[in-house]
């Protein structure tokens, strides 16, 4: 059973679903698409968790600022 | 310019975030080549009446100098088939288009570093990596965060915000007809470029 549409925004807002599955449910919808509904509905953009991952940021720091000095 | 790091543009979002929040130019804050799919900025563009599209077309367009087309197979495979189908749309053109794009395997030569902006952990799910220190995936708000760490944008949570907003301002581009002609025709000069590389 299709899930209604508010309910697959409020998923997508907690990150427990991607914007391409939240886009194909909605009908192929794009992802300015996305942020409007979101926006309409009140609803914050998805925020990825940094936990686990911080080795690749201090990375990704590493490379984008190579004169950093932290 | 020959530069040591490459940003991959792999789907649709980064773009329209950051041009919903007039931030297009925080992607050239760094020292590094942005390479954006051919399809992904089709998908981005192609109707320029769709949120952020018109400010893409226009930010693509002034910093071709620091930005790359990438052509695939997938986009011209598309378009060759929306020839004959009005109004062809596949939801997963971009992505295929992006991974094409980030396997090909002269895409990081030497000591070169990729980050793949993206807001889809999917789609480095599906890259065969040769290499994985030398690739990073970084969500837009990733991104920011690092630029305001470094003191070269006020707030990432600003823009972020401001992406957040979209729906309550009136779209500065929905006064551009949906099959515009000119936007057409600018994007499919994007995309079309032979080489795809950067102009010098």
């Amino acid at each position: 059973m299709a899930i209604p549409e508010s309910e697959a925004l409020a998923a997508y807002s907690r990150g427990e679903m991607t914007a391409i599955e939240l886009r194909r449910r909605l009908g192929g919808i794009t992802y300015g698409d996305v942020l409007r509904l979101l926006s309409e509905a009140g609803l914050p953009l998805p925020r990825a968790p940094t936990a686990g991952r911080e080795a690749q940021l201090a990375l990704a720091r590493k490379w984008m600022f190579p004169d950093h000095d932290g | 310019m020959t530069v040591d790091l490459k940003i991959f543009v792999v789907d649709t979002g980064p773009l329209i975030t950051l041009a919903v929040a007039r931030s297009l130019d925080y992607l050239l804050l760094i020292n590094a080549d942005v390479i954006i799919p051919d399809a992904v900025l089709h998908e981005a563009t192609f109707d320029a009446s769709r949120l952020g599209a018109q400010d893409i077309i226009e930010w693509v367009k002034a910093h071709r100098n620091r930005i790359e087309i990438a052509p695939t197979r997938a986009y011209q495979v598309f378009d060759a088939a929306r020839a004959s189908i009005a109004n062809l749309h596949e939801p997963d053109l971009g992505e295929r288009a992006a991974v094409e794009v980030i396997e090909e395997p002269d895409r990081l030569l030497g000591d070169e570093r990729g980050l793949l902006l993206c807001e889809e952990t999917a789609v480095l799910r599906r890259v065969v990596v040769q290499d994985r220190g030398r690739i990073v995936e970084l969500s837009t708000l990733d991104f920011l965060r690092l630029l305001e760490m470094e003191q070269r944008i006020q707030s990432a949570e600003q823009v972020f915000e401001l992406a957040g907003k979209a729906g309550r301002f009136p779209s500065r581009v929905e006064k551009f007809s949906r099959h515009d002609d000119a936007t057409q025709a600018a994007i499919r000069a994007l995309v079309s470029r032979p080489s795809g590389r950067p102009e010098s």
